[in-house]
Order: C-alpha cells, then structure tokens, then sequence
C-alpha cells in the first residue's frame, strides 16, 4: 500500500462493522497507524471505548489478589478491610516481627529440652509468649512504623477503629503463632498452650490503654519491661512455685480483671488515637 | 463562599509559641501562604488537615467544627492533604498506592474505587505510570503521585504543605499548572517560601512569621507594601547591608533610598522582604 492510497468509505464501513477478514483488518490498521486522516474519519463510540479501556486498563493495573486476601474474604470481611490490613507495609513489619520472636522462643525451647530440661522450656515459653502479640501490636500504628501516617491520620476512617482493627489484625496472627509454638512445647502442653493467653491479653490491652498517652512502641516497651522484671523478682523471691504463683488459677483471674480494667480505660479514652484531639 | 476561617488559633510546642492567636478566611481560589522555616505555616496547615489539634481558638472548614470528633470526620471527608514529607510507600505502584488512600477515604465500592484511581493518575498526567513503583519515580512525579492521592474523593478543600521544594524548573512549572486548575473550583491552600510561586499561582496571599499573620492580601497588594522602597543604584549603597547586584549589573537596596539611587517597580519578594524586616524588627524591640 502507497502513502496515495487511503481509506474508502466502503472499506471503512466494513471496518467499523467489524466485517473485515484478518488480512485486510491488517492492512487497514497498519495504513491508519501513519495515516492521521484515515484514523479521524473512523466513527468511535467513545463511552464504548472508554469502557473497555477502562476494564484493560484496571486488570493491568490493579492489585492482585493473594491467598491471604481470598481467605480473609472467604471468613467473610469486606473487600476495603482486608485490602486495609493486609496492604499497610507497617503490619507486614509487625506479622514478620512476630515470626522471628515465634521461632526465636522455639529454637530456645527445643535446645532446652535437649539438654534435659522440659521444665525450663515450659517456663520460658511462658514467661516470653505473652510478649509476642505486644511486640507485634507495638508496629501496628504510629509515625514510628508508618511513614504515611500523616496522610492516614487525616482521612475520615482514621482514628481509634483503624488502630483497633490494625491491633486486631496483628494480634490475631502473634496469638495463633504463639499457640501452635505452646502445644508443641515440651512439659505441660495444657499449660503452655493456655497459660500464657490471659497474660497476653493482659498486656494487649495495657498496651493500647497505655498508647493513649504514650506512642504505641514506647508503650508496649514499657509494659513488655514491666512483665519481665515482675516475673523476674517473682522467681527470685519464690523459685519454687513461681509457674503456679504466675500461672495458677488465681493469677489468671487477677490477669482477666486487670485485663478488662485496661479495655474500660481503653474504651474511655480510644479518641486520643486521633491525631486531632489533643493529647 | 468562605471555606476556612480561623479564628484565635494558638499552638505551643513546650516553651516555643508555634502559632500565635492567628485570624484569617480562605475562600475558593488558590491562596499561598508565604513565610520563612519556623514561621508557624506547616504548624497551621496540619491544625487544619485534622492532623493537628490547636490549644486554642476555632477552625471552621465549610461550617464544620474539627473539634468535634463528629464534625472532625466530615471534614476529613471535604479535604485533601499532602504533607510536607507524605513519606509514600517506596514499594508501592503508583496504582497500589492510590487504591489504598482511597479506601482509607472510604471509597469501599471496588467500581468507584477504580474510576476515581483512574480519574486523579489521569488529572496529574500518570496515567501511564500506574504500575511504576512509588521508589521509580522521579521527584516531580512523586509529588504529583501525593497531590494525586490528596485529590481522591474530590475535596473542596485541598492543602499543600511547601509541595514545590525539590523539583526542578520544567517540573515546577508542571505541577503549577495542575495547582491552578485545582483552583478553579477548589479552595486550595498551598505553603511555600518561594515568591515565584506566589506570583505565579495565587489571588491572595498570606505571610507568616514568628507565628503570626503579617499580612494578607493579593500578590499586588504584597509587592505593593514595598512602594517607593526599591532603589536601583550604579555604586554599592554606603552603610546599607539589604542589597544585592542584579543581572544588569545594578544594585538593588530595599529601605531607604541610596544616595544616587533610583526608584524601581517593586516584586512580590521586596514587599515580603520588607514585612519580614518589619516583623523581626518589632520583634526585637518587644
């Protein structure tokens, strides 16, 4: 075909039709990619175009969705809610965060029961477990894991329910984590699968009340230390019956007591977790 | 019809007074808010993103009180913020990244959603780099990037904290052009130290300093204040240190006029210089 030749109006019809056979379809789409004139007199319905550009362009470029997604939307959360939890890098930090102290704490399980020591397996796991969801809700919110929070912070969903459903999210993976480690753990599997979860909860929820007036990782640090050193002044004081002192039935109600102390006092002052009330 | 008015508005940080009993009404249009490092503007634009709740005074954004913890969510819903450093997620496309904002906007719907994603890459001219990487981009595009996701919902109200800062003069010159159609229909609120963009972008202008408001008014009336203070003179001016040699080889004083020297039309910078002399000047003598 010549620069000379164009386009006829019969030919053209059939183009638009969509009637053309592959070759001549070639053909004309070739001479109508150097011929501007050619390409103008073509009838385009252009909320048609619009439509199917706007279809490709979508499947190209948006998100893909991953097993985590499709199993979040399989158990029934909304599509904008799982999009939410699993996009925000921060709580990736905070799941992988989470990941490494779970295996960290069954590495150090498995070395002491090889050395003949249940016991102590049992107990360490114990006394570290209830920290792993604290150090996973630690990275969940913040200027310190988010470097967008900002722009979070001033949208309409920010505000106590976004750090609630982030803590939720982080906490939720830490706790299932830290259970499959504790029933796998040498000693008193009932113990060590249970045991830990009240004081978990315990300091969860101390942490978010705590984060109402401090940042988020400075609060979990603070009561993650407070736990340490109590139990660690405990074993010096009473290295005998330390496991059912802290772990025993009356130590699991004061936990659930103090527990649902923090959530009230939580609940109360869960506003502060917006960004424009005052501190 | 008034979008913003501030009212009293007051912020201290400890001991420092970032924002000092400051007054003032924005209306549709672009308004610059001009004024050095420290003057008090990222303070006010992030009390009025929501972002930043002030010790005292009022902020009112199409009625709505931020106060109100009610009220707070209904102006977020009517407003657009691109932080001075909106910290973009490095791993994220272009795409990726505006979904996200937009469900944080509560544009659940997976439709909407996608159009209105379309809708800003295409307003800020990246539409063909949706799936580029948020780390790939160049800076101007990075900043469009943030004025693109400050722009999803469609606010009425649209701030811009020193956007300008970094880009070289074609992507300046780009992302101006995209702050003056915003204007158009939009109250857009943009903080800057740089008087090119002033004169360039903006009906009115605010100037800030130590906190306060010292002036407001059109660019005109800024350059304005320094009638009859703008001399061009051939020799350096004796015991003047506010001058400097311009391309013409002449030298430009601001104040009063050198021995020899000219009067010359005054730019919107000798009028901002001039205030900002002003203002350090009374503070001083407080």
């Amino acid at each position: 075909m010549t620069a000379e030749w164009h386009v006829d109006s019969e030919l053209r019809e059939q183009y638009e039709r969509g009637a053309l056979e592959p070759s001549r379809l070639m053909a004309v789409e070739a001479h109508m990619l150097a011929c501007a004139g050619c390409r103008g007199e073509i009838q385009v319905d252009i909320t048609w175009l619009t439509g199917n550009f706007s279809v490709v362009y979508d499947n190209i470029h948006a998100p893909r969705i991953g097993p985590v997604q499709r199993l979040l939307a399989r158990v029934g959360l909304p599509e904008h809610r799982w999009l939410l939890l699993t996009a925000t890098p921060a709580l990736r930090w905070s799941w992988l965060a989470a990941t490494i102290a779970v295996l960290g704490l069954a590495i150090a399980g498995s070395l002491l029961s090889w050395s003949g020591d249940p016991g102590a397996a049992s107990t360490l796991f114990l006394v570290l477990a209830p920290i792993l969801p604290v150090i996973a809700v630690s990275g969940a919110y913040g200027p310190a894991v988010d470097p967008m929070h900002e722009i979070t912070g001033t949208t309409p969903s920010a505000g106590p329910a976004l750090v609630l459903w982030r803590a939720v999210a982080v906490i939720s993976i830490a706790t299932v984590m830290a259970a499959v480690a504790g029933l796998l753990m040498p000693g008193p599997g009932w113990l060590a699968a249970a045991g830990w979860l009240l004081p978990a909860l315990l300091l969860c929820t101390g942490t978010l009340a705590l984060a109402t007036i401090l940042s988020l990782p400075v609060a979990a640090s603070v009561l993650g230390g407070l736990w340490l050193t109590g139990l660690l002044a405990v074993q010096q004081a009473q290295e005998e019956v330390f496991v059912p002192t802290l772990f025993g039935p009356s130590a699991q109600i004061s936990y659930l007591a103090a527990a649902a102390v923090a959530a009230a006092v939580l609940f109360r002052r869960r506003s502060r977790f917006d960004l424009g009330e005052s501190r | 019809m008034t979008t913003v008015t501030v009212s009293g508005l007051s912020k201290h940080y400890g001991a420092r007074t970032a924002l000092d009993s400051v007054d003032m009404t924005i209306d549709v249009g672009v308004t610059g808010l001009l004024g050095p490092n420290g003057a008090g503007k990222s303070t006010l634009l992030r009390c009025l993103a929501t972002a930043l709740a002030p010790d005292d005074g009022s902020i009112r954004v199409s009625g709505l009180d931020p106060a109100v913890p009610a009220q707070r969510t209904e102006v977020r819903r009517r407003i657009g913020y691109l932080p001075q450093n909106p910290g973009l997620y490095p791993n994220f496309t272009a795409y990726d990244l505006l979904d996200y904002v937009a469900v944080l906007k509560e544009i659940t719907e997976t439709r909407r959603r996608r159009a209105e994603v379309r809708r800003v890459l295409g307003e800020v001219e990246l539409t063909d780099r949706a799936k580029t990487k948020v780390r790939k981009l160049s800076g101007g595009m990075r900043q469009r990037l943030g004025l693109a996701q400050a722009l999803l919902g469609d606010p009425a109200l649209v701030i811009l904290d020193e956007p300008t800062v970094g880009l070289d003069p074609e992507q300046r010159m780009l992302f101006r052009a995209l702050v003056s159609r915003l204007g158009e229909r939009r109250t857009v609120l943009l903080s800057t130290h740089q008087t090119e963009d002033v004169g360039a972008l903006c009906e009115r202008v605010v100037v800030m300093s130590g906190g306060r408001v010292i002036f407001e008014g059109s660019p005109r009336e800024l350059a304005g204040v320094a009638e009859g203070q703008v001399w061009l003179s051939e020799e350096p001016p004796k015991g003047s240190t506010a001058y400097w040699r311009n391309a013409d080889g002449l030298y430009r004083t601001i104040g009063r006029q050198p021995a020899g020297a000219e009067a010359t039309r005054p730019s919107i910078e000798d009028g901002y210089l001039l205030l900002l002399g002003a203002a350090a000047a009374a503070e001083v003598a407080r």
